[in-house]
């Protein structure tokens, strides 16, 4: 029972630095913009296809997919911005009709070019089984994807507190109006926030390959639970994602482990209501990105 | 330096500023008053570029600012400050000042010494590593806010009710503060301000403001004996 226990809390640790990272990009652009991109999801798949495409025609390693994923996710995250910035009124309210649409946009794309078939790495290295302690077992994926995730949020908290751009995005984030008074030009840290959100898309999306198996209509699911990570973060808060994407995850892992696996995410969502009945503003809410 | 010229503003059907025009010149100080509603910090948005005038002209030291964005306008030298201290909550004191000279001055340099100097300048100076913004008491709020935008370098600052909400006590040692860092960094100045024994005492000359006009300008002493700005203060029956 107790290895069974800490195996399932194993399992849901490694998914939530998996989730983790698929969320904070979510999080990131809403700290900056106060927009809710409801393609991240997308983009998160969109990277996994190119993964995909880069094993399939070319035969390479998923992860070689990586600088070529970087270029079109993070391009296709650029686009989004520029065309939520030409929302003129209620932008925190329309973006959320334009990014569903380029959503959808997206995942019509993948259908036509990709198919409806579902794929998933053939590269056997990724399958292999890693055993820590004699008890505690894991994909090498699995692994893997959880060290790019906390590494990757650990480097984005680096990067927030100490570069001027990550300073920047602070400042925005905390008091939009003070900081133009101190001459930073909002639209450069936006930029720079959608961005570092593309990048974060790709890394999710390559792992998201490589542990699991992808379809057109999964972008959807994933812009879900990064939206549900971050509301119970504390839209904002980046260590919150953290908190949040380990909390879901590890709640989903004991309930698919001790009851059933379709109960996972009616367990995680019933965990995620009592917070915010509790802690209306999230585990860490009021704490803007830093 | 700061030159304001038929400037008008009309929110919907409320005329905020009519026909407004006045200058400021080299490191002078100039109180902006009025009652409340007058058009005081509808001006100062004006300024700094938070809302955009229906017609008129402002140009700074030859320039036409409304033409250039908020964050610009720091970088021809205008600083602002907001009757409600607006800091960088989750940044130490330190930190606040650093992103703004970073971002504010045209050279986008930082330079601690300077920090120091100007921390020192508003007695902030001992709370600058570690503390964050939100931990400060209002006065020393109200001073990383006018140290904020002191660290933009500014040429003319200009001071949103920044002795607001202080005590007698407090509000001689602000405006002592202010005295000292005008003469330390050469600075031309508007103030808005309420207490007319604090405007006296800080301001060379004043401007005016009821219903959105002009109604007087001048020395502290001759506008706060016109007629007009007595009936626009207190009623015509005291005039």
């Amino acid at each position: 029972m107790l290895e069974l226990t800490l195996q399932a809390i194993y399992t849901g640790l490694l998914s939530g630095g998996f989730y983790a990272l698929v969320a904070v990009g979510l999080a990131l652009i809403f700290g900056t913009m106060k927009v809710i991109n409801l393609a991240h999801g997308e983009l998160v798949l969109l990277a996994a296809y190119v993964a995909y495409a880069t094993e399939s025609k070319l035969g390479l390693n998923p992860l070689l997919a990586l600088p070529i994923a970087m270029a079109v996710v993070v391009s296709a995250a650029l686009l989004t911005y520029f065309l939520t910035n030409h929302i003129k009124k209620d932008r925190e309210l329309n973006s959320l009709i334009l990014t569903f649409g380029l959503g959808i946009i997206l995942t019509n794309s993948l259908l036509m070019v990709f198919s409806a078939n579902i794929y998933s790495t053939s590269t056997e290295w990724f399958f292999e089984g890693v055993v820590i302690g004699d008890t505690l077992f894991s994909m090498r994926s699995e692994l893997l994807a959880f060290v790019v995730g906390v590494l990757s949020l650990g480097g984005l908290y680096w990067w927030l507190n100490h570069t001027w751009h990550g300073r920047a995005i602070r400042a925005v984030s905390s008091n939009l109006d003070a900081a133009k008074l101190m001459g930073m030009n909002p639209k450069q840290a936006e930029m720079w926030s959608w961005g570092v959100a593309g990048i974060l898309a790709t890394l999710a999306g390559c792992m998201l390959y490589t542990t699991s198996v992808i379809h057109p209509p999964i972008g959807h699911g994933l812009t879900i639970k990064a939206f549900i990570i971050t509301v119970l973060a504390g839209m904002g808060s980046i260590p919150g994602v953290l908190v949040g994407a380990f909390l879901i995850a590890i709640i989903e892992s004991l309930t698919a482990t001790f009851f059933q696996s379709s109960l996972s995410e009616l367990a995680s969502m019933g965990i995620f209501l009592v917070v915010l009945i509790v802690l209306p503003s999230g585990l860490f809410g009021n704490k803007r990105i830093h | 330096m700061l030159k304001v010229k038929n400037l008008s503003l009309n929110f919907g059907g409320v005329k905020a500023l009519q026909n407004v025009s006045f200058e400021v010149r080299e490191q002078e100080v100039l109180g902006l008053v009025g009652p409340n509603g007058a058009g005081k910090t509808t001006s100062f948005n004006v300024f700094s570029g938070n809302v955009r005038p229906t017609s008129g002209e402002v140009t700074y030291d030859g320039h036409d600012i409304l033409k250039s964005s908020m964050h610009k306008r720091v970088k021809f030298g205008i600083g602002r400050t907001f009757q409600i201290p607006q800091p960088m909550h989750e940044l130490t004191v330190r930190e606040n000042l650093m992103v703004s000279q970073r971002f504010g001055r045209p050279d986008k340099k930082v330079d601690q010494q300077r920090i120091s100097e100007i921390l020192d300048s508003v007695n902030l100076l001992h709370k600058s590593e570690s503390d964050a913004a939100t931990e400060l008491a209002l006065t020393e709020r109200k001073a990383l806010e006018v140290a904020k935008a002191l660290a933009t370098e500014p040429s003319l600052l200009m001071l949103d009710e920044v002795l607001a909400g202080l005590e007698t006590t407090g509000k001689k040692l602000f405006m002592e503060t202010l005295k000292k860092i005008r003469k330390q960094f050469n600075l031309s100045m508007i103030v808005i301000e309420h207490d007319i024994e604090t405007i006296s005492n800080l301001c060379d000359r004043i401007v005016v403001l009821n219903f959105g006009k002009v109604i007087a300008e001048g020395t502290p002493d001759e506008t706060f004996r016109n007629p007009e700005v007595i009936r626009s203060y207190t009623g015509e029956e005291n005039a």
